[in-house]
């Protein structure tokens, strides 16, 4: 019994029963997790009149509704132009994102390295102090952070959203970790050479430290891309609006025409699906904990 | 390399790496170290933004006041019973990860490229017969599977990760709008599924409301009038679901991934010379060598979660209905942006700090009693 079970297992049908369940399973599952999408696009090709059917096929498609949350259409009951700026939300979030991140890996690629490469008296306890930072809830934060930007005079401007964001110990950490796996002989060569420091950071460590940086880049544009409570607390003028708290005063005005919403809901996800695409290969390959330079 | 001593040269390099630290320290002390000490001084004041109110120190009074506050209490219960997903998220992680950890590839490009050829013609053919017959909803449910199918065939498991970690990459303010429509009573995609479900198996049942209903899971425990509203579907399990969905496919499915991927193979090949199945050597092999990312992962988690719930609560309720979905970083929100009683508000991020550092602490100790077979 055991023997002839033993040998099933190992059979060429078996295991093509096995490899047929788990794509069948992982299939529906797959299927399954698009469904809110699925469900998105349908309803914002709907008639206001037709949202509250349960169909997902619209019966007449009204692609109206992007043309009227792109302010390209007037709205139908009032006759007017709606009160949002997605394109201009949208470009907010990209540049505030892209600054944040050009700083952000700056100053942590600078400071990783004098904690990495640099030999220097007190650098290991002035890197835990770094590093027990990482554990204070960023609402401790919050509030003084808020008050400083009062005094500085930084509300309500792209400044303001920026300058905070632009130092960061996770990045450090994330960064220093990297580099301490880079092997200390390309520096030493390079210092035999007569290089400075400067020269050995820009000429030998960021090249060899890419991956790691190219990671930390994703991490904080995605992050700042969709961070709500700083802008919510910082923005007031509505020009200035990030996409979350765009869609978020959108939400409040225009809430119950469900089919508006799904539409500039969609407009502000694909963005992300585009950019989803390009590092789709980075993403889920594989991320490596801690970082390091595979040998 | 130089002819320095040791300790002159470290001395010497120490004005190199403060002009590397430079940047990055400036902003760290105003923006980090600073606030820090900003908001502990605060948290014993009562700062408030109201300008009849004069700032005074009044010791702990802010503690005690949080002590004695029963919304304080009910506040924490919330996040403690939001953070209940969390084994549920790693779990599904673990066991999807497990699922495409293979790549999944049979045969040649080319056989598979007919297969999936093959799907793709038959797909067309009987979703356009639906479609053309009228039921229009199956017709594109059904394109969507045979898509995700004839995709899956031709590029294995690439196609179910990639497919898997777009909700949790596109997370954000507009899919949680979309939740929040998703779960509207009255036309809500979950309100349809499960009519659709009482239609199918021929009962009567009612549906939940969802967002704007008190009523939860554990509401039949004997707790004190505040926390007790009924046994059944509520805010809080709608979010607890959205929160699931988003996080299954997300980071942690990747990194539980790279870790089976990372098991030596002798080890399975070991488990099944002693006869066991592939329930025995997930449970044998799998569970315990991928101790270490279980461990990182619950420990983000949980720091997450206690922080957690402000984006759902600002977007989907605004914290209600009667508070039910107010979580304590919600909480600081509200009673330090709206009623703008900063030094209250900077008490109650402390007390989660403490709670946060504390269970971390936990974590760590039992964490790595578990994990000694390196």
């Amino acid at each position: 019994m055991e023997t002839s079970q033993k040998t099933w297992r190992h059979s060429p049908g078996w295991r093509f029963t096995v490899m047929t369940a788990k794509f069948f399973s992982v299939t529906l599952l797959s299927g399954a997790m698009f469904l809110p999408f699925i469900w998105m696009v349908c309803t914002a090709f709907k008639s206001s009149g037709e949202v509250e059917s349960p169909h997902f096929w619209p019966h007449i498609a009204k692609p109206e509704n992007f043309g009227i949350v792109l302010r390209m259409v007037k709205e139908q009951f009032s006759g007017k132009f709606l009160d949002v700026f997605l394109w201009k939300w949208i470009f907010n979030s990209l540049f505030v994102a892209s600054w944040v991140t050009t700083l952000q890996v700056l100053t942590s690629s600078l400071a990783a390295y004098a904690f990495s490469r640099i030999r220097w008296p007190g650098r290991d306890k002035c890197f835990l102090v770094y590093l027990a930072t990482m554990m204070i809830p960023g609402m401790v934060l919050t509030i003084p952070q808020y008050q400083i930007m009062v005094e500085l005079e930084l509300v309500n401007t792209y400044r303001g959203l920026i300058v905070p964001a632009a130092f960061s110990a996770f990045g450090t950490f994330m960064l220093r970790q990297f580099m301490l796996s880079i092997p200390s002989s390309y520096d030493e060569a390079a210092e035999i050479d007569g290089a400075n420091h400067l020269q050995i950071y820009l000429d030998v460590i960021l090249p060899l430290a890419k991956p790691g940086i190219v990671t930390l880049a994703i991490f904080t544009f995605l992050g700042n891309y969709r961070q709500l409570l700083w802008p919510l607390i910082m923005i007031k003028d509505a020009r200035l609006r990030t996409v979350p708290i765009g869609m978020l005063t959108f939400q409040g005005q225009y809430g119950s025409d469900t089919e508006l919403l799904m539409a500039a809901t969609m407009i502000c996800i694909v963005p992300l699906i585009v950019l989803f695409i390009f590092l789709q290969k980075r993403l889920v390959r594989g991320i490596h904990l801690g970082g390091g330079v595979k040998e | 390399m130089s002819l320095l001593p040791s300790d002159q040269r470290e001395r010497k390099n120490l004005a190199v790496a403060l002009a590397f630290l430079a940047p990055n320290l400036i902003g760290f002390l105003c923006f980090t170290a600073g606030p820090v000490l900003l908001s502990l001084y605060m948290s014993f004041t009562n700062w408030n933004l109201k300008p009849a109110v004069k700032l005074e120190w009044i010791g702990l009074r802010n503690y005690v006041d949080l002590l004695s506050d029963p919304y304080f209490w009910f506040y924490l219960y919330n996040t403690f019973y939001f953070m209940l997903g969390i084994p549920f998220t790693v779990a599904g992680s673990l066991l999807l990860a497990n699922l495409l950890v293979g790549r999944m590839l049979v045969g040649t490009f080319k056989g598979r490229a007919t297969y999936a050829g093959l799907i793709v013609i038959v797909g067309l053919i009987t979703c356009g017969m639906l479609f053309a017959g009228g039921s229009k909803d199956a017709a594109l449910l059904l394109a969507v599977l045979y898509g995700a199918g004839a995709a899956g065939l031709l590029w294995g498991s690439m196609t179910y990760r990639t497919l898997l970690y777009v909700p949790s990459f596109a997370s954000g303010v507009a899919t949680i709008i979309l939740w929040t429509q998703v779960y509207n009573p009255y036309h809500g995609l979950a309100n349809n599924l499960i009519q659709w479900f009482y239609d199918v198996c021929g009962v009567e049942g009612s549906l939940p409301m969802w967002l704007i209903s008190t009523k939860s899971l554990l509401g039949f425990l004997p707790l004190p009038d505040m926390f007790h509203s009924g046994f059944g579907l509520g805010a809080r399990e709608a979010i607890m679901i959205m929160g699931i969905w988003m996080g299954i496919g997300g980071n942690n499915m990747i990194l539980y991934i790279a870790a089976i991927s990372n098991i030596p193979n002798d080890l399975f090949e070991a488990a099944e010379i002693d006869g066991a199945g592939s329930f025995g050597k997930f449970i044998h092999v799998t569970l315990p060598q991928v101790a270490p990312t279980t461990f990182f992962i619950t420990i983000m988690a949980v720091i997450g979660g206690l922080q957690g719930g402000f984006n759902f609560a600002k977007i989907m309720t605004n914290g209600g209905p009667a508070g039910t979905t107010t979580t304590l970083a919600y909480y600081i929100y509200t009673a330090g942006f709206e009623e703008l009683r900063f030094g209250y508000a900077s008490s109650v991020a402390w007390v989660m700090f403490v709670f946060i550092f504390g269970l971390t602490l936990v974590n760590w100790k039992y964490g790595n009693r578990r994990i000694n077979f390196e």
